[in-house]
């Protein structure tokens, strides 16, 4: 027991002299220079599992596994930015995670707060790795100590434009999509203030309108068709009866339209909303802007989303499940994904060519 | 740790942020996290100002130093070449080791075409998915015996139908991405009943229906049997069988953004009450509710637009390097699902 203890203790030392530090980065400086030869991912996102679990199979606190997290994230996020990924998005903090004891929740709020605290004094630093933080989720969460943090952060890294952290930090994919179809729709049912080119129908909805009540006119007897026409004039109140004849012209003058929109004006004062299309939708996303996810990682052996990047991964992403815990993941677990992303990829491409080379026949 | 190729005195530095005892300053940490940077000269230059930190150096890089440049470039590749090479070989052992694999067990595990071993294979699992989901492909090719064309599709539906019906999972919904079966969705059902019927024999057979988002349910009106009057006889199995397809995904979704967007522009509805709950109900009516468990058939994991807003917490199972239908996957899935250790032949 003892001499193992000893061994254990003189492996330990070895380690961590420092010629063996030293080669120890000088691989992995090779391996990633290597990597760069051949494709990389544009667009990565990890799922940062299995802090708590290393802490408790570690016996230390939960607390404490997390920051060994937060290092494991440093160590492979300059493995990503060196290889040359464009966008890495971590799964930070889920808005279930609330539902964490009040300790925990506390721990990490005070650690992200830290950490973006220390990222700001080194600004000169970050424009070496040229990567700006961008932190995606739903702000009205957070407290307002952390809010200003995470401001100060973001606004310092801004101007960088080589590579791109998202922090998703209080964040549910669900919550995304709902917001994006919620400000989608907010966009279109705003007016369009101005007279608008878009809408090229032939028809106007207020000349059939008016054709329909000729021809009711002419048709139905006297009182009801007085009738009929009172309880339309009813909801839009007073100057209805004029209404008909301002909006034949309301196509020209759509500005007057938009006080007294409900009822009439909204299919000229509106965008149309068949130019819906799911890339209006991607734009609206938090994560718009940046090349498609290409590859997900998730650590500790569980296989489930967890609510994580729905809209993005759900098509041609690559999605990986490790069996490691966070805070073990490495230069080491992560080579092989690479390099077997690498390689589907390779194939990929070849089929793609294949399948071209097919059609020319 | 020391595979990080970081010092036990940085690392502590990092952790405690001390160094021999002192609280570090900006600076200090600055010095320490120096020999980890990127090279300057391999990034463009940034649009700040220059840090302090950083001396200004000379425009065009010394000889010696290009050529140190272009030797380590060439170590790269070399290195490169060397990794993928490795890998390569490894990728194709590994497939060709678990591919016996899988044959050994699809030996020893043989479902017979029998719901019985099926039910003995997954009677002690005490968790099963109430709504199992399945994403296939369309091989139009013909290297893929067996499984290609839409004859294939439909034989590999009926089979998987058939092993949901013995393992007693009531839904199953399958996704293929074309959304051919939705077509045929009357010759699918057809095809279902048959197989499941040479499974349990035709006095057992599960009853079936086959449907698709926004088109009806099909199931043909039963054929009253002669001793379903029997009250002895325990009431028959119910089997629903979903098609999905890639435009029950994204598409979806942004129709339902369009009609909501219609509603607000009528004033019927203001873009606050939109909620993930809204939203939620409208597609499980529309769609299709989560599935418990997603079990995919093909070597890695893409999800080929499979319906986003359903995938939330779903467990995703796939066997690494398997390609095609097969019972094994099927009954891998559904003990990870039961967090089951499979055991077999060991």
């Amino acid at each position: 027991m003892a001499d193992s203890l000893h061994n254990s203790r003189i492996r330990k030392w070895f380690a961590s002299s420092p010629p063996v530090v030293w080669g120890f980065r000088q691989m992995r400086e090779l391996l990633i220079g290597a990597l760069k030869q051949g494709p990389i991912p544009q667009h990565v996102a990890f799922v940062m599992d299995g802090n708590r679990r290393f802490a408790r199979n570690h016996h230390i606190e939960t607390v404490e596994g997390h920051n060994l997290g937060f290092e494991s994230l440093a160590r492979i996020l300059e493995v990503c930015y060196k290889t040359g990924v464009k966008v890495v998005t971590i799964y930070a903090f889920s808005i279930e995670n609330f539902k964490r004891s009040k300790h925990e929740v506390d721990a990490l709020m005070s650690m992200a707060k830290v950490k973006l605290q220390q990222l700001s004094e080194h600004g000169a630093l970050l424009d070496r790795y040229g990567a700006s933080i961008r932190v995606l989720g739903q702000r009205s969460l957070v407290k307002a100590d952390v809010l200003e943090a995470i401001d100060r952060a973001v606004a310092l890294t801004a101007g960088n434009k080589k590579a791109i952290l998202n922090v998703c930090f209080p964040y549910t994919s669900r919550d995304e999509i709902t917001t994006a179809v919620r400000d989608t729709v907010e966009e279109y049912s705003r007016p369009v203030g101005e007279p608008l080119p878009p809408l090229k129908r032939p028809f106007s909805e207020t000349h059939i309108t008016q054709h329909i009540r000729q021809q009711m006119l002419q048709s139905v007897p006297e009182d009801l068709a007085e009738q009929h026409s009172s309880r339309s004039a009813s909801p839009s109140s007073s100057k209805d009866t004029s209404s008909a004849a301002e909006h034949s012209s309301a196509t020209s003058t759509a500005i007057n339209v938009s006080d007294q929109d409900d009822s009439y004006g909204y299919s000229s004062a509106f965008r149309d909303p068949e130019s819906i299309t799911a890339e209006t939708l991607t734009d609206h996303m938090l994560t718009a802007g940046a090349p498609p996810l290409d590859l997900l990682v998730r650590t500790s052996g569980v296989q489930r989303l967890s609510d994580f990047m729905l809209w993005q991964c759900h098509e041609k992403t690559s999605i990986v499940f490790l069996e490691c815990l966070w805070p073990e993941f490495d230069l080491w677990n992560f080579l092989p994904v690479l390099v077997e992303w690498q390689w589907q990829r390779k194939k990929i491409q070849e089929q793609e060519r294949g399948r071209g080379r097919h059609g020319l026949d | 740790m020391a595979s990080t190729g970081v010092g036990p005195r940085e690392t502590s530095a990092f952790r405690r942020n001390k160094l021999d005892g002192r609280d570090l300053t900006p600076s200090e940490r600055e010095q320490l996290i120096a020999p980890y940077l990127p090279a300057p000269s391999n990034l463009p230059p940034s649009s700040r100002t220059p840090s302090p930190t950083r001396k200004s150096k000379p425009r065009r890089p010394q000889p010696t130093r290009r050529r140190s440049r272009l030797l380590r470039h060439g170590l790269h590749v070399l290195i490169y070449a060397l990794v993928s090479f490795l890998f390569s070989l490894y990728f194709r052992f590994r497939r060709a080791w678990r591919m016996v694999k899988s044959k050994v067990v699809a030996l020893l595990k043989y479902h017979h075409r029998t719901p019985e071993f099926i039910q003995r294979d997954t009677r002690h699992l005490e968790r099963l998915p109430k709504h199992l989901s399945v994403i296939l492909q369309f091989y139009e090719g013909e290297e893929n015996q067996g499984s290609a064309g839409l004859e294939g599709l439909v034989n590999d539906v009926g089979e998987i139908a058939a092993w949901a019906a013995s393992a007693g999972i009531p839904f199953l919904s399958v996704y293929e991405k074309t959304g051919k079966l939705k077509n045929y969705i009357q010759q699918t059902h057809t095809s279902i009943s048959s197989t499941l019927e040479a499974y349990f024999g035709p006095r057992r057979t599960p009853t079936l229906s086959v449907r698709a988002p926004h088109l009806q349910s099909y199931s043909p009106p039963l054929t009253p049997d002669s001793d379903s009057n029997d009250p002895k006889k325990p009431p028959r199995q119910h089997l629903t069988v979903l098609l999905l397809s890639a435009e029950d995904g994204r598409d979806t979704l942004v129709d339902l953004t369009k009609t909501l967007t219609e509603m607000a522009q009528n004033g019927a509805l203001r873009p606050e009450q939109i909620d993930s709950q809204l939203i939620d109900s409208e597609l499980c009516d529309a769609v299709s509710t989560e599935p418990d468990l997603l079990v995919l058939f093909t070597p890695e994991v893409r999800l080929k637009g499979y319906p986003p807003w359903q995938l939330r917490l779903t467990e995703i199972f796939h066997l690494p390097d398997n390609k095609g239908v097969n019972y094994q996957v099927f009954l891998r899935a559904l003990h990870k699902y039961a967090k089951v250790e499979m055991r077999l032949g060991r």
